[in-house]
């Protein structure tokens, strides 16, 4: 059985692993210490990994190829939320992101070990083990930086504060969700996780003494809910009926930055201009 | 008396014995533990691999690898090799004797201890250096060369090293 709503999961999930990991693969011979250069290569390439098993499930689904899906789409056909494209800009951004990235992950792995897919489970299961390496790294970073010199701290705030707000574009409604959710493909509605991930995030911020002005973004955000049009709207109790797209929506839809025209340009090139070609 | 397939069956896990970890060419897959398990149907035969890290993109190698053995030994005429992460593939497997080898080839074993935070920077994952035996050791970095390694600094014998990572 062919399920769309299963197919619009794995879509999302993997482009999220397939693009983050491109992004942190840019550090490869750049990042500011050499472990840090080696921490970021391997890094990439377990969500790149993770991301080729996502697409050989949905190659699976779709009798298409894990290659062609991952470089072959035009760059409108990807479902990865906005946060994921965003260039890399300093560290201490790319510090930010990681950590909420990979906290995300981790609430979205938990709930997929009980996907009412069994191979989707299953794969959740093995990709959870080594993600705790990547929760690991980016939670002893936070604690570095933050009490570490002042620049250091004074950056990552700065990057967390563009990067908190983003995050939750990760629990942007998938396409098709009601269906995923009703179905079991995915066991925890994206709003529930959403709230998971802004509750453990904070504690870990409060913990960390960060001041609550990284926060702000996030208590301004309106609330998204998918209409029946499958454009979002903001929360009916939301109280003021904003028109909600704040930055870092729209991924799920395949709306993207022009940072991810330019990553997609540089992704995909070999792959267009050589069809076929194995490596 | 054995029957054929009883005896295709061990001439399998015998020639899967040979087969190399392409990363770490001093262990077999049977050494790590990456055979579920040996099917046999008259002469066909369907043998289950478990992929170690999802990253690696060593089971490409492995797969063929596993392939070109079974099909070489006698009496088989088919084979199929497939993947599963059912049951996950954890470190767990690794044989004794598995990691033996891995300590001759400069690997630390695991050590059955998950990766943990403790305070600021704490990374207590232990290793033993495979080189002096001491356990004064420090991990250096949470990431290696490839998915499976972390890297370590040994205080006793001054040798930077490298641990196969708790899965």
């Amino acid at each position: 059985m062919t399920s769309k709503p299963l197919i619009s999961l794995l879509q999302a999930y993997g482009d999220d692993e397939l693009i983050l990991g491109h992004r942190h693969s840019e550090w490869t011979g750049f990042a500011p210490h050499i472990e840090e250069d080696v921490a970021f290569s391997s890094i990439a390439q377990d969500e790149i990994g993770h991301a080729t098993n996502y697409f050989m499930l949905l190659a699976e689904l779709t009798d298409d190829d894990a290659d062609r899906l991952a470089l072959g789409r035009d760059s409108s056909e990807y479902r990865n939320a906005v946060i994921c494209e965003r260039a890399n800009g300093d560290w201490a951004y790319t510090l930010a992101r990681h950590w909420l990235y990979d906290t995300a992950d981790d609430i979205r792995l938990e709930a997929l070990e009980r996907s009412a897919s069994k191979d989707l489970a299953q794969l959740a299961t093995k990709m959870r083990r080594e993600e705790r390496y990547h929760l690991i790294h980016a939670d002893m970073w936070m604690k570095r930086v933050t009490h570490g010199p002042v620049e250091g701290r004074s950056r990552l705030e700065t990057g967390l504060s563009s990067a908190f707000s983003e995050a939750l574009g990760l629990f942007e409604p998938i396409e098709l969700e009601g269906e995923a959710v009703d179905e079991g493909w995915l066991p925890t509605p994206s709003v529930e996780m959403k709230s998971a991930f802004v509750e453990r995030a904070s504690n870990t911020l409060d913990e960390l003494g960060l001041p609550t002005e990284v926060r702000a973004d996030l208590d301004e955000s309106a609330e998204f809910v998918a209409s029946s049009s499958g454009d979002l709207i903001a929360s009916p109790d939301g109280g003021d009926a904003k028109p909600a797209r704040p930055s870092g929506l729209g991924g799920r839809s395949g709306e993207h930055s022009e940072d991810f025209i330019h990553l997609w340009g540089e992704m995909t090139r070999t792959y267009r201009e050589h069809p076929g070609a194995t490596w | 008396m054995r029957t054929l397939a009883a005896t295709i069956e061990l001439a399998v896990w015998e020639a899967l014995a040979t087969v190399p970890d392409p990363e770490i060419p001093a262990v077999s897959v049977v050494d790590m533990g990456m055979i579920k398990h040996v099917e046999v149907d008259g002469h066909e035969v369907r043998v289950t691999v478990l992929p170690t890290f999802t990253g690696c993109p060593a089971i490409g190698i492995i797969k063929q690898d596993v392939g070109a053995a079974v099909a070489a030994v006698r009496d088989v005429e088919s084979v199929s090799v497939e993947t599963t992460f059912d049951p996950p593939w954890t470190t767990d497997r690794i044989t004794d004797e598995g990691r033996v080898k891995l300590k001759e080839f400069g690997l630390a074993p695991p050590t059955g201890e998950g990766p943990v935070l403790i305070g600021n920077i704490g990374l207590p994952m232990r290793a033993e250096c495979p080189f002096c035996g001491s356990t004064d050791t420090r991990n250096e970095n949470l990431f290696g060369p490839t998915p499976c390694r972390a890297l370590y600094y040994c205080a006793s014998c001054r040798q930077p090293f490298e641990q196969f990572k708790e899965v």
